[in-house]
């Protein structure tokens, strides 16, 4: 190699270097943009990863939340007094399922009263057990199974009129709630279906009223599911239903335990102590029940019968109180929706007799719905009472419409 | 002073009940499928359905609710109208898979089979029977008389095979028929088959 290219050479190859440098620096600098860029999008897959894994658990629960229940507004105008809008109630029911094992039921009932304020009750709470498929233990407090009205019917958007039969609503002759365990399901028997339901709770307490302020008689059977057994007696029952075919259904209920004496009525004595009260003794208590529903194509018909009775107090200081008494109610509907209509008319008879002749009626009524919708439904209606004291409460005719919603 | 504490402490759980209340509607707003209970038989669940629901109440459609609100409310119902863990199943397969307009390809909602060359009156067995019963003069309030020479069935070939494909809600009727009876599994010859069928035993 000539020597005198040398310097030459090494000159040009540090110009190269020296021009090339500024490259070498930009092609660095967009390597670090472009890790930079790598390095963020990677972060926002994992983040992206995360809030789709969180997605996902609720695509799959093993835990269901679910609200149902129902609500009315009711207009009342009775022949004997003012007429008056109110908030018949307001009942959301609440469902908390895990898997196929195990519900909490819990329904909660709102009530605006007279004077405006809102009374809160637990309607039930229970914690339904799917033990098998023929089997499901009901334990908390629970809606009577004893006949079908107030276990099934009573909810506004399902019953098609506005009030309850007399005899069906507190104080009547069908228990409301209990509060205890029951075990409930339904099997085939012979080619039918069947459903049946047999507890054991803490039972009813009793309510006497006195017109003088010294001797008490019997008012009624308080059986609304009460937290504690303030008598220490248990009472148990059941209903057994079986459907021949399946647009019939008859069932037959008992409940039989003991009751006692809590409660006086306030207006004459002193409000009575945390207790039962001193000298109430536990008397029998038994009640029995038919029913039965047939519907076909657009008409329905159901009826239901129910029978309690409370025993004498043979002793104790209550002895003003001492006869007992039986309270009785039946009670007979037919309902006919119009062919290719949302209109349907109701009639109803009921009758109710009560150790207290001022709550005894007969009472026949009828109405007309406007079915909205299925479960949002306008209805009037209009009730001919015979009260056996004429006059009282039970006796007024009235007029009664209501919206109701279930949803 | 004592007044005051109780009257806050009121507040307080109205508040309370307010906030579970958005709670669960919150939480139910959200898409769930859940993976039980095992799927039931699409057929019986119609049965199931048009047999018992209107023993006490009003027939609540299928699409009033999404698949998750069935499986709670079949299983309230379960209690209330004393079914079998069978019936009830069965029932959940029928209502989720009537909610919907189309059943998408892959999905796992169970449907009665309707083999091909099923005559009509297999198809209306498996399908159609629950509501329109087997007279065809309808199972329960709202679902139309077949018999009536007025009726659903004096209405054009082209029409009806409409209304069995899309669904429809007769007027009146305050509940709509789902597309294909619930079922997606029927094609274009079971719809023409099943109409014949209906024409054929209850058309006058």
């Amino acid at each position: 190699m000539n020597s005198s290219c040398l310097p030459f050479g090494r000159k040009l190859l540090a110009t190269a270097i020296t021009l090339s440098l500024p490259a070498v620096a930009s092609a660095a600098a967009s390597n670090d943009d472009l890790q930079e860029q790598i390095d963020a999008l990677q972060n926002q897959i994992t983040a992206l990863n995360v809030e789709v894994q969180q997605a996902g658990e609720w695509k799959n629960p093993n835990t269901l939340m679910h609200m149902a229940g129902f609500a009315d507004v009711t207009f009342v105008n009775p022949e004997g007094g003012d007429s008056s809008f109110g908030v018949g109630g307001f009942s959301p029911i609440f469902h908390y399922q895990y898997r196929d094992l195990v519900m909490l039921e819990a329904e909660l009932e709102f009530n605006v009263n007279e004077d405006g304020t809102t009374d809160t009750e637990l309607g039930y709470m229970t914690i339904d057990w799917f033990l098998n498929d023929y089997v499901a233990v009901i334990a908390g407090k629970f809606l009577s199974p004893v006949g079908q009205f107030r276990q099934n019917i009573h909810p506004s958007w399902i019953n098609k009129l506005v009030s309850a039969p007399p005899g069906f609503g507190h104080d009547g002759a069908a228990p409301i709630s209990d509060m205890g365990i029951q075990l409930r399901g339904g099997f085939p028997m012979a080619g039918m279906r069947t459903n049946y339901s047999v507890y054991v709770s803490n039972g009813p307490e009793l309510k006497t009223e006195s017109d003088n302020g010294t001797e008490f008689e019997l008012d009624g059977i308080a059986a609304d599911g009460f937290g504690a057994d303030r008598d220490g007696e248990k009472t148990w029952g059941g209903r057994f239903a079986v459907l021949p075919f399946s647009s019939l259904e008859i069932g037959v209920s008992f409940a039989t335990g003991k009751a006692t004496v809590t409660e006086l009525e306030k207006n004459a004595v002193a409000a009575p102590p945390v207790g039962p009260l001193t000298g109430g003794i536990p008397r029998s208590y038994d009640v029995i029940g038919a029913d039965f529903v047939w519907f076909s194509g657009n008409m329905s018909l159901r009826g239901e019968y129910i029978e309690s009775e409370i025993g004498e107090a043979t002793t104790g200081a209550l002895g003003t109180a001492s006869e007992g008494g039986i309270w009785e109610a039946i009670y007979t509907q037919f309902a006919y929706r119009l062919p290719n209509t949302k209109w349907e008319g109701v009639i109803r008879y009921g009758d109710f007799d009560a150790p207290r002749l001022s709550k005894d009626v007969t009472q026949i009524s009828v109405g007309v719905n406007y079915l909205l919708t299925n479960n949002f439904i306008v209805k009037t209606s209009y009730e001919f009472n015979d009260g056996e004291v004429s006059g009282s409460k039970a006796d007024y005719d009235k007029f009664l419409t209501q919206l109701a919603y279930g949803f | 002073m004592k007044n005051r504490a109780n009257k806050t402490c009121e507040q307080l759980l109205k508040l309370g009940g307010a906030g579970l209340i958005l709670l669960v509607t919150g939480f139910s707003t959200s898409t769930i499928a859940a993976d039980y209970p095992e799927a039931g038989n699409f057929s019986e669940g119609s049965k199931v359905w048009a047999e018992n629901c209107n023993r006490c109440h009003n027939m609540r459609g299928p699409k009033e609710l999404r698949d998750d609100q069935w499986i709670s409310t079949a299983y309230h119902m379960r209690i209330r109208a004393g079914l079998t863990g069978q019936e009830t199943r069965d029932v959940i397969t029928f209502l989720q898979a009537s909610n919907t307009k189309t059943v998408a390809a892959g999905s796992t909602k169970v449907v009665a089979e309707i083999s091909k060359g099923a005559t009509g009156k297999e198809t209306y067995k498996k399908t159609c029977v629950a509501c329109h019963s087997a007279n065809g003069k309808g199972a329960f309030p709202g679902t139309p008389d077949f018999t009536d020479s007025s009726g659903a069935l004096s209405k054009s070939d082209d029409v009806l095979i409409n209304h069995i494909t899309n669904g429809f809600q007769s007027p009146g009727s305050p509940m709509a028929m789902p597309p294909k009876g619930g079922n997606p599994n029927l094609d274009d010859n079971s719809i023409i088959e099943v109409l014949k069928y209906m024409r054929e035993t209850f058309g006058q």
